[in-house]
């Protein structure tokens, strides 16, 4: 670096006020533009592209809004925009008037004036404006093309592009998740050639110019997507192009959060690119051979040394107290034996114990050491941390969804309004569709039902017991004793064996419910056969039934006319079965009759839809639009389970991922770790880093020692984390960690590992780590050849 | 046509914020196979004409020509490569890698050029030996005295068989027994490898043994 001799001086605490003033400028506009609804004018005023254009222009056309003939809802707001952008132009100002020329230098022309000024100073400038095209330029570009890519890639290409589009066969499409991967990737790596493109032309960081990039360029895109999430005008403008894009952001619960983790990975990878070319800078090329690199890496800090890993993971898996104590004793016991061993080597030739007593010491540990260590250790903590507490989320995320999905079909084809009488037709139809592997027709009501204890309102459901076990997993949560076939049979239901065991137990029941008046009949009657019904578990219990129990169901919708006027449907049936899946709320409100039951107590033709088991649960959106699709569309219609229970599931991801950021931090404590133990090696190294230079590494060189250093670092405190943190769910899945079934309705912690998650989970540990040491790495290479060099 | 020379040069330190010029207009020519020893008063910048003469630091003004080409003119990773491949440097101190042994050190410069690592260490070995410290290649810099130190560190600035040796008061730190040895070693690899070298030194009894002698003095310099 040779920084030119600046002619400017900067007053400080100015430069910090001002910025201050303007911020509480900002602020005020902000609330006072977002209260007045002037976003929107101000979007439709403008077009769209401006409106991420910095509070000037914001403020400029928004106060002429105001003050011209103005929305009439903005009550706060002439008066605050006006105060804001007075305050934001005033702290502009007390910036600008923080930076002054400084006084010309006194001295008189030096014996050099005149003469040429060396070709490296000569050729440097200030400011690059193809640097911030490049930086700027390549943020937005990597946001468009994300959007577009993810657009195109998921929705199918619009027809009106005039490509063909696969129409048939279910391949017009990609799963959006993947699209969304695929759009990520690209605008990542666009994002990266742009940084790397920018920096190693400009061969220097251009934090300035990087800066004014991302502001100016890079923020309007994620803001215009906050907001159309905000802002019905917006939303209606652009909500249906961009819905591709919105529903994987919307899968997290909270849009907004979604388009700004994406707009900070794509910062991230543009910060990438910009280290990576200033690295290739001062060669134009980037030279990805690390040998010499890792070589002197490797000496500077032995991290994987088998102690220090060895330690380490002990310390992840049982804490820091045990392993510290047997570490103690261990060195006690080992000094101990030293300074015996020395002391006899002593009373027979002291010279030798004195040398004995120096190789002990070289022995010890330097602070640098420590600090790795402690790095290290932080670093695996918080991987760990992350993969245990993600992989026990996504556990009762997997119980969840499975004992939902063993219950409620994957996806479900009925009308948009009435029944569904031609469902046999339909199931036709549908059954050609790819990647549907089974279906059932049903019928869903609400109705109470009746036993001789207790009354409870619950959902009845009339099932076709030959197929329902090819969608759900009612036929296999039949507890013993109960059995599916005996809907259709109701006779085979057994008798009730409620009080006690012997075999006249249904015989004394029906006596004892014989009319007193007429008296005791000499032989109990044949009784007519009544059809059977399957209860929960948790409502036989407040029903207080056993199978071959008698239950009254009662429907407040098809009334007869009696006597009195008229009174509710009632029908008698006998529990012919008890099933359990797992879930509270299905287990107690949950009753299965026979489908021609329900039509004939409903009064229905057909059934109120069509339950479907698609091949793969993640691909059940795209499938169920294709139901819709041969189905030939309104006013058919088919929502998938997600749709089906968004609130659920949408909330599970917004708790996972905050948890992932929350969790997250341990991991960026630990890169301040990393960033205070690298500079300490930095300081440390300084004379070495000299010598290096002179000895002809370039500067990228030096940069990347310090890197693959803090990588070194990252990596083997992610991999420790990853064996603790899989060690540690395997211990919860074996083991387990017993759980109090009245609270959780599930006996232990689940675990569920999922790869991606645990892979990123150390790729994000890796980065960070790598992020964190690009500013001590870069320090090092700025270390001048001669500065260590001196003589001392 | 010389085989170094600089152009009207132009270099000053700040010592207690002030400016001190110790290279005016500075413009000399050194010759292929030349050993040239340099002399004058301690903080006259000696070591400073030095490292602009290995590009350590870049001069304020002026060029500095290697075979004709103006060296500062380069971009970075040129300019380091020039360093490893032409120039060998030698200080007062020996500046060996303190986490390497004698063989990685002296082997160093050609692994930074990313050579076959056994090649490296076979010429290195040679090299040590050659200099009298072939019992010693497996030790650590702490584990050598300051003249074994010395001499490794001088074997590290030949490994790559540069076209110049630059050497900064290679005995300043070494008695005059030890430094003599030193000494020969240099006229030795000037003599037998043609390599073109500059000593700074404050021992004017060496001084006066090379072939060409410099002073330098109130930023200029003079032949002596």
């Amino acid at each position: 670096m040779h920084p030119a001799e600046r002619q400017t001086d900067y007053r400080w605490p100015l430069l910090w006020a001002g910025a201050l003033v303007a911020l509480v400028g900002a602020a005020l506009l902000g609330v006072a533009i977002s209260e007045s609804e002037a976003w929107a004018e101000v979007a439709g005023a403008l077009g769209l592209s401006l409106v991420g254009w910095g509070g000037l222009v914001q403020s400029f056309d928004a106060g002429a809004l105001a003050l011209g003939p103005g929305p009439a809802g903005a009550i706060a707001g002439p008066k605050m925009l006006v105060a804001g952008t007075l305050v934001w132009l005033a702290g502009w100002g007390i910036i600008a008037s923080g930076i002054r020329r400084a006084p010309a230098s006194t001295e008189g022309p030096s014996p050099a004036a005149g003469s040429t000024l060396y070709p490296r100073l000569a050729r440097y400038r200030d400011f690059y404006w193809s640097t911030l095209g490049a930086y700027g330029g390549g943020i937005l570009l990597a946001e468009l093309v994300m959007l577009l890519l993810q657009t195109v890639l998921s929705s199918g290409v619009p027809s009106d592009l005039g490509v063909a589009a696969r129409e048939s066969g279910g391949g017009a499409s990609l799963p959006p998740t993947i699209a969304f991967a695929i759009a990520l990737v690209v605008g990542a790596g666009v994002a990266f050639a742009s940084g790397f493109v920018g920096a190693s032309r400009a061969q220097r960081l251009s934090l300035p110019e990087a800066t004014i990039g991302v502001f100016y360029l890079g923020l309007p895109v994620p803001i215009l997507l906050s907001l159309m999430e905000r802002v019905p005008s917006l939303q209606l403008a652009l909500g249906y192009r961009l819905r591709e894009v919105s529903y994987v952001a919307g899968l997290l619960g909270r849009p907004e959060l979604g388009y700004w983790l994406v707009f900070a990975a794509l910062v991230l990878s543009l910060v990438l690119g910009i280290n990576t070319g200033f690295i290739a800078a001062g060669s134009g090329r980037v030279d990805l051979r690390l040998g010499f690199e890792l070589f002197v890496a490797r000496r500077h800090v032995a991290v994987f040394r088998p102690s220090l890993l060895l330690g380490a993971l002990a310390v992840l898996m049982f804490g820091i107290i045990p392993p510290l104590i047997i570490y103690f004793i261990i060195r006690g016991a080992e000094a101990a034996v030293e300074r015996t061993r020395v002391k006899s080597l002593g009373l027979a030739d002291p010279l030798a114990a004195a040398s004995a007593q120096h190789r002990m010491k070289l022995h010890e540990q330097s602070p640098t050491m420590m600090m790795t260590a402690l790095s290290v250790g932080g670093v695996g903590v918080g991987v760990m941390a992350l993969i245990i507490v993600l992989s026990v989320m996504s556990g009762f995320e997997a119980d969840l969804q499975q004992k939902i999905l063993g219950t409620n079909a994957h996806a479900v084809v009925s009308k948009y309004a009435g029944e569904l009488p031609e469902y046999a037709k339909v199931m036709e139809q549908v059954k050609r569709v790819p990647g549907v592997v089974g279906q059932t027709p049903f019928i869903i009501n609400q109705v109470m039902i009746a036993s001789e204890g207790n009354v409870d309102g619950v959902i009845i459901k009339g099932i076709d017991p030959h197929s329902v076990g090819s969608v759900t997993d009612l036929p296999q949560n039949i507890l013993p004793g109960g059995d599916l076939d005996h809907l259709e049979h109701p006779a085979k239901i057994l008798p009730s064996r409620a009080l006690d065991d012997d075999e006249d137990a249904p015989t004394k029941k029906l006596r004892e419910e014989e009319d007193p008046i007429i008296g005791k009949a000499s032989k109990p009657s044949k009784p007519a056969v009544l059809p059977g019904i399957i209860v929960g578990r948790e409502l036989a219990a407040s029903l207080r039934v056993v199978v071959g129990d008698r239950v009254n169901v009662v429907s407040p919708l098809g009334t007869e006319l009696g006597p009195s006027g008229p009174i509710p449907k009632s029908r008698a049936f006998r529990v012919a079965g008890v099933f359990y899946s797992g879930m509270y709320e299905y287990d107690s409100k949950f009753v299965y009759i026979l489908l021609s039951e329900a039509q004939d107590f409903f009064a229905l033709k057909g059934a109120t839809g069509i339950e479907l088991k698609v091949a793969d649960i993640d691909d059940a959106r795209r499938i169920s639009n294709q139901v819709v699709r041969v189905l030939g569309g309104y006013p058919y219609r088919a929502r998938d389970w997600g749709e089906m229970n968004k609130n659920l599931f949408s909330a599970l991801r917004l708790e996972k991922l905050v948890m992932g950021i929350i969790l997250s931090i341990i991991i960026i404590v630990a890169a301040g770790l990393i960033v205070a133990t690298v500079i300490m090696l930095v300081l440390e190294k300084r004379k070495e880093i000299s010598v290096l230079k002179a000895l002809g590494v370039p500067d990228g060189g030096i940069v990347k020692i310090f890197l693959a250093e803090g990588l070194q670092i990252g990596v083997a405190g992610g991999l420790l984390g990853l064996f603790s943190g899989l060690a540690w769910c395997l211990f919860i899945e074996k083991v387990g960690i017993k759980l109090d079934p009245e609270v959780y309705y599930i006996p232990a912690l689940p675990v569920r590992i999922e790869p991606v998650q645990t892979a990123l989970s150390v790729v994000i540990a890796v980065l960070v780590t790598y992020l964190a040491s690009i500013y001590p790495a870069l320090k090092a290479s700025s270390v001048e050849p001669v500065e260590g060099l001196k003589a001392e | 046509m010389a085989l170094l020379s600089i152009r009207n040069v132009f270099k000053s330190y700040f010592l207690h914020g002030k400016r001190i010029d110790v290279l005016r207009a500075v413009s000399l020519d050194i010759n292929a196979g030349e050993l040239v020893s340099m002399v004058g008063a301690s903080g006259a910048g000696k070591s400073t004409f030095l490292h602009v003469l290995g590009t350590l630091d870049a001069p304020a003004a002026g060029e500095v020509l290697f075979d004709g080409r103006s060296v500062f003119s380069m971009n970075d990773a040129e300019i380091a490569e020039f360093r490893n491949r032409t120039i060998g440097f030698v200080f007062q101190s020996h500046y060996l890698l303190p986490e390497f042994t004698a063989l990685e050190n002296v082997a160093m410069p050609a692994l930074i050029q990313r050579r076959d690592r056994t090649g490296a260490y076979t010429y290195a070995r040679e090299l040590l030996e050659r200099v009298g410290l072939g019992s010693r290649v497996d030790h650590r810099p702490g584990e050598l005295s300051g003249g074994e130190a010395q001499r490794v560190a001088l074997a590290r600035a030949l490994v790559l068989k540069p076209a110049v040796l630059l050497a900064d008061e290679p005995t300043g730190n070494l008695d005059p027994t030890t430094g003599e040895g030193i000494h020969q070693l240099l006229r030795d690899v000037n003599r037998d490898l043609g390599i073109t070298a500059v000593i700074v030194t404050h021992n004017e009894t060496l001084a006066r043994s090379m072939p060409r002698r410099l002073r330098l003095a109130g930023g200029q310099v003079s032949e002596a």
